[in-house]
């Protein structure tokens, strides 16, 4: 990076200092580098340096078969897992015209909802920690280890599920396991709202966020935000309602949007406000699906040489982080011939600089965690 | 800034800092919910853990029928099998059965492809080393022939029993069809 | 302290040997039994309960494995950062790196020598007792600017500066607040100032008028920003600015910086206690010197602790304030609000010369009144939101 030049001023020689926020810093979300230049505690330029978490998992989807491929999906954005692999199966499955079963598509929805709900949990937590506040994020935590609990018990592993099949579901969701879903569905809503009177109220931390690094509408949509920084801005979009895939037509749910409840519309406390508000819509939809799980397999019979026709396809849900897209193109062989993962935390990236000019260090943080990026998704 | 919104600033904070602290407090009081692994629990951790649980890979070379089928479904390569025609007996043996631990994935796809379910997932998590080396399972320790599979069931109590174990395994894991357990359920 | 020396002369226990050279000897020994015995094992008996009692309010135990319940922790601790590599970077000012924790830690042990531990257990009662305090509490913020500066690295700089900004602007709340007092009480020196107070608690500065109440919260809040304590924990503010004006220092360097904090925290709960909860005065009950000393001590000690302990609590709840949201609600909020405790403790004392009563026994049923309330809320907690929820063991 060229160093600035020194500027003459009333007299005197200032010169704006360059800091590295990162690699190694406790709170950008995974291996992030900001170069930032500030002029004493404001910023004047805050560019994102990306792609020490890197691990070429567009290319590896060339050398390994379409089952194989599955488990590498769950390493994309390892927060929100199942929807990585949801997205790879309804490409596929697209491609090859394969028809899920209806347990499947409901049991897809039960483990996806149970997965928003533990990634929300930890970008809420992780955020009030970025502000200062300890105690909420191991609350989150506590409540995520027994989200856990429950996928230890549907799929066998608690961070990279592989549970999300071509054709449905790997395992069933037994009835013991809806009971403790339900159970643990009781517990969990008056939590969120000890949450929220823990820290969602809490005079400082509102202080902290009203007002700071807002989005307007125009800028939003032009630097192409989704997920739940989109919905803080006032646009209510989801892919869930708008391009429904899976059983959510059937379903009943809100689409939070920001209100500037507190502070200006668009700004760093509206868009984690959306995110306290999915965690109790997921609740919502977890209970119905519970309700309508049918009976029947959980999965379609598929060649266990898995070959869909020549053909590309682009399938896209509605991750924690927003709209994650896969785009695969088949040459009719075993193994993909292009694998290109599109994710929200890439895109948001780019809006920092643009939001940066003019806040302090510690507003940078605070901007950093509203957004919810994730490095894994951000450099796959 | 008026007066009015001066003394609303204090008592927001006032009011919000009391139930935050509030709230601490009454989580000081309750039980904490720490696990004390390894040495202050009831039972041995691995008996808490579901029935589904993907833990390090062991393999039952006396019911492995060599099809390599795990090899070829396994994403990262982490399975090597080596099998050879022994020239005196006309019999093929197992050479090797390597599985590198630090590898795996352990994403299941290998138990799923197994037919007679002798690749499984155990228990075990605990695989910590001081030696690179020991993060290589080896299975097969000298020449060991592969497992023919009878038609009407096994005779030989002992690999009977293992084979139920094996087609128990599978049940419980490896349902491509859906299974019974979906028809109950 | 210094009549029972002038005994031991005349009793010729060091014939021949000037009389300020015994001073001094005895000086530096009470200097030393004090930072030993008392200073040293509190701040890690401290640093171990704070650690414990955030893990408590977290849902998680926290460190109880070195020694019964983990109370060996702190000592662990020390040894194990004694025997770290002394890292000193190459571009950092070697002189200045080494000296910063000493100067941060002398500016909070020197206050040492005016805390009243007991009606006659203090090193020295000074008759400006209070400003000495206020004045020594001054030395941490040079200790700071040279840890910032000389650590050679951009982070450890902001981190300094924002510190100095913030400890030289909350000396003015704390030393109104403290003002407030030494008005009411008529003396500087801090056996004075308890020996104006009472045992009971309506005879406590803090219950006399609600001018002084408000004036307690203000000075904690002033003392929690001066130590450099969550809401105020800028300088050190771990996830932003890695670790403020101490990233640069490793091993027991690293540890002196926290070791003054944790000190800090009891001279802040001292001082609360004696400035406006009637410091070591207990309830007549026995004659006998030595027990009422032991007493005495004992609740100095819990009153000055329950400070510290609430020091912790506010730590684990809060998130932090940004630099100007501090710097606004030092002057903007505080400084005036103390004023306005200051001028109305004075007309208070104007109109009831000898304190009132019946009021300060009203303001104590109204505080008492607020603890309930506090513990009531405490039980809605509990009952609204139950985390204790246990799917292990699957049997």
């Amino acid at each position: 990076m060229n160093e600035t030049a020194p500027v003459e001023s009333q007299g005197f020689y200032t010169e704006d200092m360059t800091i590295s926020v990162g690699p190694q810093h406790p709170s950008t979300h995974g291996v992030l580098r900001f170069v930032v230049k500030t002029d004493g505690e404001v910023i004047s330029e805050a560019i994102p340096d990306v792609g020490y978490l890197h691990r070429s998992i567009e290319k590896i989807g060339e050398k390994v078969t379409w089952h194989g491929y599955v488990p590498y999906t769950d390493r994309a954005d390892y927060l929100a897992a199942m929807f990585a692999n949801q997205v790879f199966c309804m490409a596929a499955e697209k491609l090859a015209g394969t028809e899920v079963t209806r347990r499947g598509e409901f049991c897809r929805a039960i483990a996806c909802e149970l997965n928003r709900i533990a990634s929300h949990l930890i970008s809420v937590g992780t955020f009030g920690q970025d502000i200062g506040a300890m105690t909420p994020f191991v609350h989150a935590l506590r409540e995520r280890e027994t989200i856990n609990n429950l996928m230890e018990e549907i799929c066998g592993a608690r961070l990279t599920y592989n549970y999300i099949r071509i054709g449905g579901v790997g395992y069933d969701i037994l009835p013991e396991t809806c009971t403790r879903i339900s159970e643990f569905l009781d517990h969990f809503e008056p939590i969120v709202d000890e949450f929220n009177r823990l820290l969602s109220n809490n005079k400082i931390f509102i202080e902290r966020l009203a007002g700071v690094a807002v989005v307007s509408k125009e800028d939003a949509l032009s630097y192409n935000l989704v997920g739940p920084n989109l919905r803080g801005c006032g646009i209510k979009w989801d892919i869930r309602r708008d391009i429904p895939y899976s059983v959510y037509p059937e379903l009943e749910f809100e689409v939070p949007v920001g209100t500037g409840r507190v502070g200006t519309l668009g700004d760093s406390y509206d868009r984690y406000w959306v995110r306290i508000c999915e965690l109790q819509e997921s609740c919502k939809i977890l209970r119905q699906c519970l309700k309508m799980l049918p009976k029947g397999p959980a999965i379609a019979k598929v060649a266990r040489k898995f070959k869909p026709p020549v053909g590309e396809c682009y399938a896209r849900v509605e991750a924690p982080r927003g709209d994650m897209g896969f785009y695969v193109v088949s040459d009719g062989s075993e193994y993909p011939y292009r694998v290109r993962i599109r994710t929200g935390s890439f895109t948001a990236m780019s809006i920092i600089d643009k939001l940066s000019k003019g806040i302090m260090v510690a507003d940078l943080i605070a901007l950093i965690g509203s957004l919810d990026v994730d490095a894994p998704e951000i450099d796959r | 800034m008026g007066v009015a919104s001066y003394i609303k600033d204090i008592k927001d904070t006032v009011t919000s800092v009391f139930e935050g602290m509030a709230i601490t407090f009454s989580h000081l009081v309750r039980r904490p919910m720490t696990i004390q692994y390894p040495d202050k629990i009831p039972v041995p951790i691995q008996e808490t853990l579901p029935r589904r649980y993907r833990g390090i890979l062991e393999v039952d070379m006396d019911i492995c029928t060599g099809c390599l089928a795990c090899e070829r479904d396994c994403p990262i390569t982490c399975i090597t099998i080596g099998i050879e025609m022994d020239k005196a007996t006309k019999q093929r043996n197992f050479t090797h059965f390597d599985i590198d631990v630090c590898k795996c994935m352990y994403c299941g796809l290998c138990s799923e492809a197994c037919p007679t379910g002798a690749i499984r997932h155990s228990q075990e998590f605990e695989g910590a080393s001081y030696n690179p080396a020991g993060l290589v399972r080896h299975f097969v320790t000298q020449p060991q022939p592969l497992y023919k599979p009878k038609k009407g069931g096994e005779t030989d109590p002992k690999l009977a029993e293992k084979v139920d174990i094996g087609l128990k395994y599978l049940d419980e894991f490896a349902t491509p069809d859906g299974g019974a357990a979906a028809e109950e359920g | 302290m210094q009549a029972y020396i002038d005994q031991l002369i005349q009793n010729g226990y060091f014939a021949g040997v000037p009389k300020e050279v015994v001073y001094a000897a005895a000086m530096v020994l009470a200097a030393f039994i004090v930072l030993s015995v008392f200073v040293a094992p509190l701040a890690g008996v401290t640093s171990w309960l704070e650690r414990r009692v955030w893990a408590r309010m977290q849902s998680r135990v926290g460190p109880n494995r070195v020694g019964p319940q983990g109370i060996l922790q702190w000592l662990a601790d020390g040894i194990k950062n004694l025997l770290k590599e002394d890292l000193i970077p190459s571009a950092a000012d070697a002189k200045l790196f080494s000296l910063a924790p000493y100067v941060v830690f002398m500016g909070f042990l020197c206050t040492f020598v005016v805390i009243p531990f007991g009606s006659s257990l203090i090193v020295a009662d000074l008759n400006i007792g209070i400003l000495y305090i206020l004045a020594v509490t001054s030395l941490v913020v040079v200790g700071i600017l040279m840890a910032g500066w000389s650590s050679n690295n951009k982070w450890s700089l902001l981190g300094g500066m924002r510190s100095a900004a913030q400890i030289v602007s909350y000396e003015i709340p704390a030393g109104l607040s403290i003002l407030t007092i030494v008005f009411l009480a008529g003396t500087m020196s801090m056996q004075g100032i308890i020996k104006s107070q009472g045992w009971a608690p309506w005879d406590w500065f803090l219950f006399n008028n609600p001018f002084t109440f408000a004036a307690f919260f203000l000075y904690f809040t002033a003392a929690l920003a001066e130590g450099n304590r969550t809401p105020f924990d800028i300088p050190e503010a771990e996830s932003e600015l890695v670790a403020g004006y101490v990233t640069e220092y490793s091993g027991m360097r690293f540890l002196f910086f926290f070791f003054a904090e944790w000190g800090n925290l009891y001279v802040i709960g001292a001082v609360a206690t004696t400035l406006f909860l009637g410091g070591w005065q207990v309830p007549p009950i026995t004659s006998d010197p030595i027990l009422l000393g032991v007493l005495e001590f004992v609740v100095f000690f819990l009153k000055a602790y329950l400070w510290v302990f609430i020091a912790m609590w506010v730590r684990a709840t809060l998130p932090r304030v940004r630099v100007d949201q501090l710097m606004a609600l030092c002057w903007k909020y505080m400084v005036p609000l103390s004023f306005l405790c200051l001028l109305g403790t004075v007309c208070w004392m104007l109109v009831f010369p000898k304190g009132n009563q019946i009021f300060s026994v009203a303001m104590f049923v109204l505080g008492l009144l607020i603890v309930a309330y506090f513990f009531k809320r405490v039980l809605f907690q509990i009952r609204h939101a139950r985390p204790e929820l246990y799917f292990k063991p699957h049997i």
